[in-house]
């Protein structure tokens, strides 16, 4: 019971970092078909972002509550939400009517780029973030649970549950929906395909660096290649899921948590990948669109 | 300039642009006075730490051989390339100290990217002094240009074993992160463990290049170690060592050499870190003697504690000065058979004579253990 209880807590936790990273990968998929593979580094870059910050602001001692924390957080999520639209607006836009693997290239160029630049600006080595989240935390069934893990869990359904009201509720959202349907018609209904288009790289960006900035913190080091495991991960969540569906895309992050925590337990570290991908592909035969990837025409 | 240089090769690299490297670094050109050595590390990537660090002591090293005259009547030179710790990096890295000439070369940090790249210099019959890597493979190869003068992967295994026996540490826990160095220490640890009576509970894999670890750990904890040894490096190393300490594992803890750095601690958090062990070989400062060298380093780099592997950096260049002089040529067969020849050269903590497969006759390893934020020698 207390293996069981801490092995879904854990994955749970992991399965909350790949569920916000897959959600920018599916959405920018849903509406311009791009698998925009630099996404994990924008997860990079709100980490170090967030790092600065936090550093310039005095350290992060004790000093600075939770409310010091939620507002550095916040402030990555914008500042990285605007690099994301900004490398929509100079990377991929001009791009947008190029054949698919132009832009795909272009995509594998901008993550080099954010990478290299990266460790120019932050350097090379392993950076400790300058604050270190509490250990404390309840016991359930024996198995510790930090408020740490408590916290960022739910931090993360927050946004998750923003976004989810956002898309369905709101008229950006709608038009989303819209444009991930059919671009043309959108565009000849006078809706503004580019500014929709560069507000979902908005949104996957900052939801990404939320994540990067939680990573951080949680687990302590940051460096410039950190977001290319987990942005592979992360695209394995989306495909998981069914590529280009929001719900899908955070299922298929919890669930690629559980499974890798859960195989570890079973079958030893370095089974966890293998299991977690067989899984993967097992899932994939059975249904080749991904978990909730049914309604194929209406991505979103 | 050098942090530049290496930006700028490991960008070009990334780039895949290889040939491009040798041309940005305009051949290096080692004019009638000057003895082009090859330096191969890893400057950026995981392990830039330790690859800098190690870079600093053979600067160090060279501007001192240098100031007292140079070797043969002429000065020493390096030439850095960057093997990123990865087997195709220093392949390439190896091929372009070879392209431009070097006499011999000093370096080689990661045993995984080490083993190819001393395949390289052994094609090309240039003499290798390898500071830091000591997988029992790399002997193994049967390579008459290759000198490893840091004690080997055995050597290690046994002193960890050794200390678990005397510390009543029956069930041990071993874990490696997959690359060839942590996966045979682990291996020659395995058995030691099992000869001296002890039994191996657990030996698990990680994946460096991630950061949550709960899973292995919570597994671990299930199982009740009395001791667990970590034989990669200090990235993973100190992310480990901090979540055995939020799950409350319990059992010593034991890090291989490729944890020992300053950064486990700073990773880790000095309070989890604390009674962490390590086993390694002594860095300059527990080395008696080698009091001026930790003076003059701290001196020349910003209060910066030499590393690990400054040391034995520092020792590979005045070995290779040294076996210059006997030499005297700069003939690859000649430096060579000096080096074989070296007898009971006093270096650093160290006196180094070699055996038959070109390794040290006596290892020099031991136990640190982290107290109050510092490594000391263990008992």
């Amino acid at each position: 019971m207390e293996i069981l209880v801490q092995t879904l807590a854990d994955g749970l936790v992991i399965g909350a970092f790949y569920s916000l990273i897959a959600l920018g990968y599916t959405m920018v998929f849903g509406i311009i078909k791009l698998l925009n593979f630099a996404h994990g580094d924008l997860y990079m870059l709100g980490a170090f972002v967030g790092y600065s910050l936090l550093s310039m602001i005095g350290g992060g001692d004790s000093g600075m509550g939770l409310f010091g924390i939620l507002v550095v957080l916040l402030l990555t999520m914008v500042i990285v939400g605007i690099a994301g639209m900004g490398i929509e607006r100079i990377a991929y836009r001009p791009l947008l009517l190029a054949p698919r693997l132009s832009i795909l290239i272009t995509a594998i160029g901008v993550s080099l780029f954010l990478e290299n630049g990266a460790m120019i600006a932050w350097g090379a080595q392993y950076q400790v973030y300058p604050l270190q989240l509490s250990h404390a935390g309840i016991n359930l069934f024996g198995a510790t649970i930090t408020y740490t893990q408590i916290g960022l869990v739910l931090i993360s359904a927050l946004l998750m549950l923003g976004l989810h009201l956002f898309i369905n509720r709101t008229l950006y959202g709608k038009a989303m929906r819209a444009i991930a349907h059919d671009q043309t018609a959108c565009q000849l209904m006078g809706i503004n395909v580019h500014k929709v288009i560069g507000l979902t790289f908005f949104i996957g960006a900052s939801l990404a660096a939320g994540a990067g900035t939680m990573a951080g913190a949680y687990y302590g080091t940051v460096n410039f290649m950190m977001g290319f495991i987990i942005g592979l991960k992360a695209f394995t969540a989306a495909v998981l899921g069914g590529i280009g569906s929001i719900p899908g895309a955070m299922l298929g992050g919890l669930l690629l948590g559980l499974m890798e925590t859960a195989g570890t337990f079973v079958f030893g570290g370095s089974w966890k990948d293998v299991v977690a991908f067989s899984l993967l592909i097992l899932i994939l035969v059975l249904k080749p669109t991904g978990i909730m990837g049914e309604k194929v025409t209406e991505r979103m | 300039m050098k942090k530049w240089g290496s930006v700028v090769v490991a960008a070009l690299l990334s780039l895949s642009l290889a040939v491009a490297g040798c041309a940005n670094q305009g051949q290096g050109a080692a004019d009638a006075n000057e003895i082009l050595v090859g330096v191969l590390l890893p400057v950026t990537g995981n392990n830039a730490t330790d690859g800098k660090d190690m870079q600093n002591a053979i600067e160090m090293a060279v501007k001192k051989v240098n100031d007292s005259g140079g070797v043969l009547g002429k000065k020493l030179k390096i030439e850095v390339a960057d093997d990123g710790c990865d087997p195709q990096m220093a392949t390439t890295a190896a091929n372009k100290l070879v392209s431009q000439n070097v006499v011999a070369v000093v370096g080689g940090y990661c045993s995984g990217a080490t083993l190819p790249s001393s395949g390289v210099f052994k094609n090309a019959n240039i003499p290798m002094i390898v500071p830091a890597a000591n997988s029992a493979k790399l002997p193994a190869q049967g390579y008459d240009t290759l000198f490893l003068i840091n004690g080997l992967t055995p050597d290690q295994a046994q002193t960890a074993a050794d200390y678990m026996a005397a510390n009543q540490a029956k069930k041990v826990a071993l874990i490696h992160d997959n690359s060839a160095y942590a996966k045979d220490l682990a291996d020659f640890a395995k058995a030691a463990v099992e000869k001296s009576g002890g039994t191996v509970i657990a030996y698990e894999a990680i994946n460096p290049e991630e950061k949550d670890f709960s899973a292995l750990v919570t597994k671990l904890k299930g199982l009740q170690p009395d001791a667990t040894y970590f034989t990669g490096y200090y990235a993973a190393g100190g992310l480990l060592v901090k979540q055995f300490k939020q799950k409350a594992v319990p059992g010593l803890f034991l890090v291989g050499d490729g944890s020992f750095s300053e950064d486990v601690i700073k990773i880790a958090g000095a309070d989890n870190a604390e009674g962490l062990l390590i086993t390694a070989t002594p860095t300059a400062e527990f080395i008696e003697g080698a009091e001026a060298f930790t003076t003059e380093y701290k001196q020349t780099y910003n209060n910066l504690a030499p590393g690990p592997f400054s040391a034995l950096s520092y020792n590979a260049v005045n070995l290779l000065a040294d076996a210059l002089k006997r030499a005297n040529s700069t003939e690859r067969d000649a430096i060579k058979k000096a080096l074989k020849e070296t007898k009971d050269f006093q270096a650093l903590g160290q006196t180094i004579s070699f055996n038959a497969q070109n390794t040290l006759d006596t290892s020099n390893f031991a136990v640190l253990k982290v107290t109050g934020g510092k490594f000391i020698l263990a008992k």
